[in-house]
């Protein structure tokens, strides 16, 4: 197959293909009407026109042979009326007959049909000699094709009688048989385009339901069924369809059972975790960070008291240790679970947060908090605050950013955050776990949780940004 | 769509080119009035035979006798046909035909209207005399002219002898007269064509020329399982050949001396041996007598 013809193909396929099936079987009804009423027409046409044409043949050696037999003591007895008259005769009994004529042996014309005249040229376009049967002709005159037949009368003692027979009527018999054949493929087409038509629609109702039903079983309503029109292909079709959707509606349940026993449990397990960190960072403050004080203040007061340099420079060691412990476990019940999330709200822990981030790691930061003079609800708090956290711990660890912003919003009753950085950035459709990933996958479960949404806008050598949404529950 | 368009215009150039013309060689309509025929420069003999046979019978068998008369005369002799004895009357009356060969009643009625002349007669089997013979079909149960009452009867010429006169006056002996006597009955206008009514059954019965029958018999022998003969009449004088009244007596004796010699010629031998005839002979008005008689016993003839 050449290009053209592929191209030719694909164009073919492609109106087959644009067009929908009402159209199809309708343009295959047409067409199959349409060839068979012209290949019907053409061939009868043919037919009949052959026919015809041999029976006219046929027709103008008979009736001339019929005139001649008829003439011939007319001739010989001279009686002029009723030669004549058999002419006329002839004429008027034969619709087919043009002409009838007589011709003497000396080849004058002794009793015509033509009334006024005689053609001139028409004498001498047919002879015949006396010893044949009959001689035909087809002659093309200006009325249209003439079989004339010259048949000699009393073996040619008498003359030759000549008779023509037109085929005028031919044509027009052909003509109306080709006109009845088109009107009835006409009819023929318009009921074929009615039954056409409905079958089409009987056809494609049940098609059509299906393409509901699987429209609204892609938008989650499983609830929908198709009807079982027929007891064919398709209604088998719309029973296989109904129990997928059965079993799909079913499958459905059951996720969604599945989903919310995980949302409770990821969320029974988010709680207690924040439990954990809160007691526990409250043990650390309330109870480590007391002990370790009192150590501190031990320490100085055992170097103070002990005029020794030796101890008194050991003490002095073991009271930096001490306090730099103690600044450690402040940090890190800071970071297990700042009180001052629960006490000044969600800005301020960050701001705490973002100065700790300041201290200790190598990057401007930057906070921006619209919005947020009303308490967010509590569980929200927590969440943006631990998603915040790990986004700036991953862009720490992972992004080698110079600077990062992020910027919390309220609006309306929903809150925006992004957090974006000037980092190498990454493909975000090809996130693995393994891959340091597993912070954003926290990230995401988290704000599935409370039904946000997230997206991710980074590539590589882009900076990352993460746009957060998340709706608040209604007052 | 576009498929469709170009699909239906191929059916209909298929359809227009199925009648193709070419370009006439005969106008009808361009017509001119006929020449009118011209007058033959050289006059011919014309010679009429009355129709005691079909037209066709009778240009057959006279052919011969034309063409012989015509190399006689060193003139074209055209043979003129007629439906009726009337008619061929009619033109010997007028010098319209030069010779005839007429019915005996025809010549009869001629001589006695407007004298016409006696010229020859043939002689068959050495006699110059005829009868007139009454035919049926041949399984017909009829016997004489008595059995055919009630009948279809097949008259030859209005105003022949043998086929007409003989069999009214037939029935006038019977006391009764033809429209009476017979069911239906019909003229043939010759004398082969009564035969052939006859075997084919449309008559019961005809009354036809001896000579003809015996001619007829003679050209096709099944004829005798088809009509048998239940009545011959006495003799009677021979159809004479004629002339009409105007003729020039050279051309007269001419003709005379021409058919009188045929016999003693081989080629006129050929020619009287085709149309059944011994020779001619002259014959007196007087011969006919016996016919007029008849004709006198006979109820008037209606046309």
């Amino acid at each position: 197959m050449n290009i053209r013809e592929k191209a030719n193909s694909n164009r073919l396929w492609a109106i087959a293909g644009g067009v929908n099936i009402r159209t199809k079987i309708l343009g295959i009804v047409l067409a199959l009407v349409l060839l068979l009423g012209a290949a019907v027409t053409l061939q009868v046409r043919a037919t009949v026109s052959k026919t015809m044409n041999i029976q006219l043949e046929e027709q103008s050696v008979s009736t001339s042979r019929d005139l001649a037999a008829r003439a011939t003591d007319m001739i010989l007895i001279n009686d002029m009326y009723s030669l004549h008259q058999l002419l006329l005769d002839t004429e008027a009994n034969n619709s087919n007959v043009r002409y009838a004529f007589i011709v003497t042996p000396d080849n004058q014309v002794l009793a015509h049909t033509f009334g006024d005249g005689f053609p001139q040229d028409l004498i001498a376009a047919n002879t015949v000699e006396t010893t044949e049967h009959h001689r035909t002709v087809i002659l093309e005159t200006d009325e249209g094709k003439v079989w004339d037949t010259a048949v000699p009368i009393f073996d040619g003692q008498a003359g030759v009688a000549r008779v023509g027979i037109s085929d005028q009527q031919l044509h027009q018999t052909v003509e109306n048989i080709t006109t009845q054949l088109l009107i009835t493929t006409l009819l023929v087409s318009a009921i074929g385009i009615t039954t056409a038509a409905l079958l089409t629609w009987v056809l494609t109702r049940p098609i059509l339901q299906l393409v509901r039903a699987t429209q609204a079983v892609g938008r989650g309503d499983f609830s929908h069924r198709v009807n079982r029109w027929a007891n064919d292909e398709i209604g088998d079709l719309a029973d296989s369809f109904n129990n997928m959707t059965v079993q799909l509606a079913h499958a459905a349940e059951e996720h969604a059972e599945r989903e919310q026993l995980r949302v409770r449990y990821v969320n029974g397990v988010i709680a207690a975790q924040e439990d954990e960190r809160k007691r526990i960072a409250r043990e650390l403050h309330d109870s480590t960070s007391q002990t370790l004080t009192s150590l501190l203040i031990g320490l100085r007061a055992l170097g103070d008291v002990c005029p020794q340099p030796e101890i008194h420079a050991r003490a002095d060691e073991l009271r930096s240790i001490a306090a730099r412990t103690l600044d450690d476990v402040h940090m890190l019940a800071l970071q297990l679970r700042p009180s001052v999330l629960d006490d000044l709200g969600l800005p301020e822990a960050l701001e705490r947060h973002m100065a700790d981030c300041r201290r200790h790691y190598p990057i401007n930061i930057d906070l921006a908090v619209n919005g947020l003079e009303e308490r967010l609800p509590p569980n929200i708090e927590t969440a943006l605050y631990r998603i915040t956290q790990e986004a700036l711990t991953n862009i720490f660890r992972h992004a080698d950013a110079e600077t990062a912003s992020v910027i919390v919003e309220r609006r309306g009753n929903k809150v925006i955050t992004i957090i974006d950085d000037d980092g190498k950035g990454f493909d975000p459709h090809h996130m693995s776990n393994n891959n340091g990933h597993l912070g954003l996958y926290g990230i995401r479960e988290r704000i599935e949780l409370l039904s946000g949404t997230l997206v991710i806008e980074s590539s590589e050598g882009h900076g990352t940004s993460l746009f957060i949404e998340i709706p608040l529950p209604p007052e | 769509m576009r498929q469709i368009c170009v699909f239906l215009l191929i059916i209909l150039s298929l359809l227009g080119c199925t009648s193709t013309q070419d370009q006439p060689s005969v106008y009808l309509s361009d017509r001119s009035p006929l020449p009118t025929i011209q007058d033959q420069t050289v006059v011919p003999l014309r010679v009429s035979v009355a129709a005691v046979i079909s037209p066709q019978g009778t240009a057959e068998s006279y052919q011969p006798l034309i063409e012989y008369l015509s190399s006689k005369l060193n003139r074209p002799v055209e043979l003129v046909q007629r439906r009726t004895y009337a008619e061929t009357n009619q033109l010997l009356q007028a010098g319209k035909v030069d010779i005839a060969f007429v019915c005996t009643s025809a010549y009869i009625a001629g001589h006695d209207d407007f004298g016409m002349e006696l010229l020859v007669a043939p002689q068959v089997k050495t006699e110059a005399v005829y009868y007139s013979v009454l035919i049926v079909p041949f399984d017909s149960p009829a016997e004489s002219m008595a059995d055919l009452k009630g009948k279809v009867f097949a008259f030859t010429d209005p105003i022949s002898f043998s086929g007409r006169v003989y069999p009214t006056y037939l029935v006038a002996q019977l006391d009764s007269d033809p429209s009476d006597f017979f069911e239906r009955t019909f003229f043939t206008y010759s004398h082969d064509n009564a035969i052939k009514a006859v075997a084919e059954g449309l008559a019961d019965g005809a009354a036809v020329d001896s000579l003809v029958y015996d001619f007829a018999l003679q050209n096709d022998p099944t004829l005798a399982q088809q009509v048998r003969v239940i009545h011959r009449s006495s003799a009677f004088a021979i159809p004479p050949v004629v002339t009409g009244p105007q003729i020039r007596p050279q051309l007269k004796a001419t003709l005379q001396e021409i058919l009188l010699g045929m016999d003693n010629d081989p080629e006129g031998q050929k020619v009287l041996q085709l149309l059944g005839f011994d020779d001619f002979v002259t014959i007196e008005d007087a011969a006919y007598q016996p016919i007029r008689e008849i004709l006198a016993n006979t109820p008037p003839l209606t046309p």
